[in-house]
């Protein structure tokens, strides 16, 4: 955030010595599922390919969607999910979860996927070693949208969350509905006061409730925790969070049920250390394999969300909780201690004062990668980052599509897979990109930092770092 | 022992059926269950426990007695006001609120006196209630003749399943015609929903039975029949899990319910013949 009105885009940064070298694969504006090398070389366009999101499957395979619903009837359902190869044949597909008959539309069963999804032999989505997703054949967990009213949480409908598996085959075997599991969330009072009166209602369809907003939904997969007798972390339980409600929740696969949380409350005493975690995204188990396996990895938006209070900022209680900058958190599941996390302060900005420098406020999303560092999308402002266990920033990419209907560059979330995953290309020359000086780089007739004329005062003080700025900032709020 | 009507204050249904009574010039002594009635209910509820009826909203109300029957539920007690027990099986309690009265059931009465039960309809619409009725698909000119005079607002159909299974799944010979005509007739009402129990089907009479669950198949052939009916796939159909427990045979009281996981199939069986199949929230 906070771009001045010229800055460069494509890849800025790049040190492969200390990089997890790949190719990264994302949904580029307008345009379609893109896959680019370190240089930013666009090595693949599937052009047209929605996906919500695209990712990369062995043997030079995407996954995403052949389209959208009409927004006027429904809130970011994609009609289907697929797999097309690398040629662009589309190998398997989705789409029979909801036969949808909209005014003036062909009707058609659509899968009403949306955010997340996951194939069978990989639980996140994104490379881990010796976890490879299958590409023909397997169960596929997906994320989808259903509408329906629960009286306890609101009179009006919803649009809720659903997560469904399906065959190799298209047949559903498996169904789990969020607003199912509503007394299990917890909710104050005063949260379900306000959902009642409002659940985030959107105007799709003449009106639907979207009121949890699960944006991703993972396998927490083989971990440490449940091999020490932990059954909340059986590696078939589902993890996913939602953005509405700052609620990141594993769920039982087999009862349903809610079996770890954090949220909706981050006042209570065992998680205050934690500070609010708002509107988040991506938050999953990092894979075994990985290093930090077993800790939820999160990005940890801020910007606008959650039920409760009303306070000046949300005077009807509806998205009180409010920060203005991001945070990536890898946090243990068991203790809750922070383990690791990239914040403004850890990106070298002055806290509070330069913090919204890091910050998207909706999207966005963090991968582990093998050599842990940590593949961090920064979505508002479709920039992508790869940072080191020391927050060095060894690799950064802007995208340079931004949408002709909708003004943005916005990259919903990225993944880095290894060069052997497209077995189509060869491995790429990699270049190192040094990180240019902005202190002395021009543009085309600009004047360089040259100086006509210095004039020395006599009696100036010399200036000092300063810690009376109109507000409490750095080490002033550490006092 | 005098008619008494037990009532909560400000309960409509209890009005409407006090209306009636005074109307018909049927007397009646009033115990407001809130005020000076509550002592003498808990004390009728302890002694009657068995033939009153409370679910999960508690006890329905009104709730009449002549000494010697109890009705529960303003259908059931209008039902014996205006008939005596004639009525019994077309009403039973209900469960919806506010203006809404189900518990009515097409199918289960005896057809002989249908101009009484659209004379009790008639006075629950009068009164601006809105009907929710349930059928199997016997008695079809009872139907049409409700859907004639407008006197319902939602039919439910509890299509058994396919034509072949009919007659077996209800243990009676059924007229598939009357069946036809019934589906034929539900989508025409302002609201309708058809709907099918996957059941255990005793297969064959001998001992000891065979008893299997509903296949998918078979409930695909289910969805098939309404399609073939009505010519289209395009209906509510809701596909709903057998409680064991509940059951009235002995015989199948014992089995296992179905594995929920195992619905799925059969919900993506039906949605080849009804693409808004769907299956019954537990």
């Amino acid at each position: 955030m906070t771009y001045p009105s010229v800055y460069p885009t494509g890849v800025t940064i790049y040190n492969p010595e200390k990089c997890w070298n790949g190719y990264t694969v994302f949904q580029a504006r307008e345009l379609g599922a893109l896959v680019i090398d370190m240089n930013g070389a666009e090595v693949q366009l599937w052009k047209g390919l929605h996906g919500f999101p695209n990712k990369l499957l062995p043997g030079g395979y995407v996954m995403g969607n052949t389209g959208e619903r009409n927004n006027a009837y429904g809130m970011q359902d994609q009609i289907d999910l697929v797999q097309v190869d690398w040629e662009g044949n589309i190998v398997w597909r989705f789409n029979r979860y909801e036969y949808i008959e909209d005014p003036g539309e062909k009707p058609q069963w659509m899968a009403r996927q949306h955010h997340d999804y996951q194939r069978e032999g990989n639980p996140v989505g994104y490379y881990v070693p010796g976890m490879e997703p299958r590409v023909d054949g397997g169960n596929t967990l997906i994320l989808c949208h259903k509408n329906l009213k629960n009286p306890k949480i609101s009179d009006k409908l919803l649009l809720d969350d659903t997560i469904i598996e399906v065959t190799w085959e298209g047949d559903i075997v498996w169904e789990w509905i969020c607003s199912d599991h509503f007394d299990e969330y917890e909710f104050s009072e005063e949260a379900k006061n306000i959902l009642c009166r409002d659940p985030n209602m959107r105007p799709s369809g003449g009106g639907m409730g979207d009121w949890m907003h699960i944006n991703s939904m993972s396998v927490l997969g083989p971990n440490k925790w449940y091999d020490a007798g932990d059954e909340r972390f059986h590696p078939d339980n589902i993890i996913w969070d939602g953005r509405e409600t700052n609620i990141i929740a594993i769920i039982d696969k087999k009862t349903g049920k809610i079996v770890w949380k954090l949220g909706p409350d981050y006042n209570a005493k065992e998680v205050r250390h934690l500070g609010w975690i708002i509107g988040q995204h991506h938050a999953h188990m990092i894979p075994r394999g990985l290093p930090g396996e077993g800790n939820i990895l999160v990005f940890d938006n801020g910007g606008w969300a959650g039920y409760g209070a009303p306070n000046p900022g949300a005077p009807k209680g509806i998205k009180n909780a409010l920060r203005d900058y991001s945070r990536v958190l890898e946090i243990n599941p068991v203790t809750l201690e922070i383990i690791w996390q990239y914040t403004p302060v850890e990106a070298g900005y002055v806290h509070p004062v330069d913090a919204n420098r890091f910050y998207s406020p909706f999207i966005s999303s963090a991968q582990r990668l093998p050599n842990g560092n940590t593949l961090i999308t920064e979505g508002s402002g479709g920039r992508i980052i790869e940072v080191t266990p020391k927050h060095e920033i060894v690799w950064e990419y802007i995208s340079p599509y931004w949408g002709k209907m909708l003004r943005l560059n916005m990259i919903y979330r990225a993944y880095r897979a290894p060069y052997e995953w497209i077995p189509q290309l060869d491995p790429p020359k990699e270049v190192p990109v040094e990180r240019i000086d902005v202190t002395t780089f021009r543009v085309p007739g600009a004047a360089p930092i040259e100086r006509l004329k210095e004039t020395v005062v006599e009696g100036v003080l010399p200036y000092q770092g300063d810690t009376a700025l109109c507000v409490a900032a750095g080490d002033e709020l550490d006092k | 022992m005098c008619n008494t009507i037990f009532t909560v204050t400000g309960c409509t249904r209890c009005k409407i059926v006090k209306a009636f009574m005074k109307e018909t010039g049927i007397a009646f002594v009033e115990k407001d269950i809130k005020a000076e009635g509550k002592d003498e209910f808990q004390q009728f509820y302890t002694s009657n426990r068995k033939n009153i009826y409370r679910g999960a909203d508690g006890i329905e109300f009104p709730i009449f007695t002549d000494g010697n029957i109890i009705r529960q539920g303003i259908g059931p007690v209008l039902a014996y006001l205006y008939s005596g027990e004639k009525l019994d099986g077309y009403f039973s309690v209900g469960t919806l609120h506010r203006e809404w009265v189900d518990g009515i059931h097409i199918s289960s009465g005896n057809p002989g006196y249908a101009e009484d039960f659209l004379a009790v309809l008639r006075y629950l619409k009068g009164n601006s209630m809105k009907l929710k009725l349930d059928t199997d698909g016997r008695n079809s000119y009872i139907l049409q003749m409700v859907l004639d005079q407008n006197l319902a607002d939602h039919v439910v159909m509890n299509v058994l399943g396919p034509p072949e299974l009919y007659s077996r799944i209800l243990g009676e010979d059924v007229d598939l015609q009357d069946i036809e005509k019934t589906i034929s007739l539900v989508p025409q009402f302002p609201e309708y929903q058809f709907q099918t129990t996957i059941v255990p089907v005793i297969r064959h009479n001998r001992e000891p039975a065979d008893i299997s669950y509903m296949t998918p198949e078979e409930i695909a052939l289910t969805a098939s029949f309404i399609e073939k009916v009505t010519g289209s796939k395009k209906h509510p159909y809701l596909i709903r899990m057998f409680q064991p427990r509940e059951a009235g045979d002995n015989r199948l009281k014992s089995l296992e319910a179905i594995d929920p996981k195992l619905l799925f199939t059969y919900r993506t069986a039906a949605r080849s013949f009804q693409v808004f199949a769907d299956l019954e929230r537990q």
